[in-house]
């Protein structure tokens, strides 16, 4: 799986650097370096409601510090069947 | 007609306690592209000192700009500076530089410390020919130019720096010229040059200056365009006349914004890969296309590169930063600082709705200021700048 978090200007403003940060957490914490590839991305297209996150080919708005774990855990362990 | 420019940056710090600089430098851009240079240094220090300084540099420099001798100039300046009430003489030391064509440099010195010639970071002697006018004795010099040739020139604060503190005798010629061996790199701009060295006798004196303490520094080099494009055009079908323009220029190319960097991408059928490192927190990461230098964000970053050209302009303390740091902002910035003398922005207008939100920082009108803010200051830096806007 390919996660790609956009740091065009709006989203790094709203903390795309945190959000890679807490992705890195999750994804060490279940061991998933090997299957999940985590990358940034030059700007989604979705700045009014960042942060934006795609997930494989599905686009995740409005990600924030907050949510981050549960939209990591809502989309990527679940997807993965864990 | 050699492609050679000179790069001038200098650099002063005050006596302790004084808020006025004795130590004054000068330079004079004729329309030929020759340079005059003058770095003057008044009697005493305070108020005094700058007025006769200023007074010296402003009278020689545009005498020797207009041609006149230096005879002439050192008799117009004896009989216009005010004589010191305490002292009875109206008294400044000056060094003059001037560079024809590019080819030659004259180096005209009144009792400054003798400007250094370094030549490829090694110093080598110039021969000099000693004059009397009006009772001074004055030095003169001419020197045929090669590329990285470095002037050094300074005030005698530099050379007293240390003394009665960390050296007994302060540091001497010599021993400044060790130190910019030492220091010398060729990436290094005339300004780092002149702070380098500054800072260093700063340190001697302990961070309390016994004198006004200048150090200017002319650097002879090669002209090289570096092309910053920014902003997608304001007409959706100007995209590919403007990246032609752009890529079609000579030099290094830095693209900078997402949207922008993915219509660049587009034009030369390469794709943005982006990287994922957060090398500063606050500076978005860099991108990498095929055939462009340096894919940047936008408008946070070139924030970010105005704010170290202002600081570059002022005292260079934020040099630590931009001068080694591997963001995008600092990488800009050695770019256009360090790299370039001739600067073409390429500056699209288009409105990006998102950058129209009221909560954040960021919009259209900013992202013009930026530029014109930033241009400002590379222009103050030496450089040639164009602006083409779509």
């Amino acid at each position: 799986m390919k996660i790609s978090v956009c740091v065009g200007s709006s989203c790094h403003l709203k903390g795309s650097y945190k959000i890679i940060e807490k992705f890195k957490e999750c994804i060490a914490a279940n061991g998933l370096e090997d299957s999940v590839t985590l990358q940034a991305a030059f700007c989604l297209g979705k700045c009014t409601n960042g942060v934006s996150v795609k997930m494989d080919d599905e686009i995740v708005c409005g990600v924030s510090e907050e949510n981050a774990e549960a939209v990591f855990n809502q989309y990527v362990l679940q997807k993965s069947g864990r | 007609m050699n492609n050679l420019c000179t790069d001038i940056g200098y650099t002063s710090v005050n006596k302790a306690g004084e808020q006025l600089c004795g130590d004054h430098v000068e330079v004079v851009n004729q329309e030929d592209g020759s340079v005059v240079l003058v770095l003057a240094d008044g009697l005493g220090s305070g108020v005094k000192a700058n007025i006769l300084s200023t007074l010296t540099s402003k009278i020689i420099s545009t005498m020797m700009a207009n041609n006149l001798s230096i005879e002439d100039c050192v008799a117009t300046i004896a009989a216009t500076l005010p004589v010191c009430e305490v002292r009875g003489i109206a008294y400044s030391t000056f060094t003059i530089l001037r560079i024809a064509g590019q080819r030659e440099a004259e180096i005209i010195q009144y009792d400054n410390p003798h400007v250094i010639l370094l030549r490829e970071g090694k110093h080598i002697d110039y021969p000099e020919t000693a004059m009397e006018i009006g009772g001074k004795t004055i030095y003169r010099s001419r020197v045929a130019l090669q590329e990285n040739d470095v002037f050094i020139a300074m005030s005698d604060g530099a050379i007293h720096a240390g003394v009665g503190s960390s050296l007994n005798f302060g540091w001497q010629r010599e021993d400044i010229i060790d130190f910019m061996e030492m220091m010398y790199d060729n990436d290094y701009t005339a300004k780092t040059l002149s702070t380098l060295l500054v800072g260093e006798c700063n340190r001697l004196y302990g961070g309390k200056p016994g004198d006004d303490t200048t150090a200017c520094t002319v650097k002879i080099r090669q002209r090289r365009p570096v092309n910053l494009l920014i902003g997608p055009p304001s007409d959706p079908a100007d995209v590919g006349k403007m990246m032609a323009l752009f890529f079609g220029k000579e030099g290094k190319h830095i693209v900078c914004g997402g949207t922008t960097s993915t219509l660049a991408a587009q034009f030369l059928h390469e794709e943005v890969v982006p990287e994922l490192d957060y090398v500063d927190p606050e500076i978005p990461p860099t991108a990498k296309i095929r055939g462009v230098d340096l894919v940047t964000e936008g408008v946070i970053t070139i924030n970010r590169v105005l704010t170290y050209a202002q600081s570059y302009l002022a005292d260079n303390s934020e040099y630590s930063k931009w001068g080694y740091q591997r963001d995008g902002a600092s990488r800009i910035a050695r770019l256009l600082f360090e790299e370039a003398t001739d600067i073409n922005f390429y500056v699209g207008r288009a409105v990006n709705p998102a950058h129209q939100n009221p909560d954040l920082p960021i919009n259209f009108s900013i992202k013009m200021r930026l530029v014109d803010q930033l241009s400002d200051c590379l222009r103050k830096m030496g450089k040639r700048i164009k602006v083409s806007y779509f």
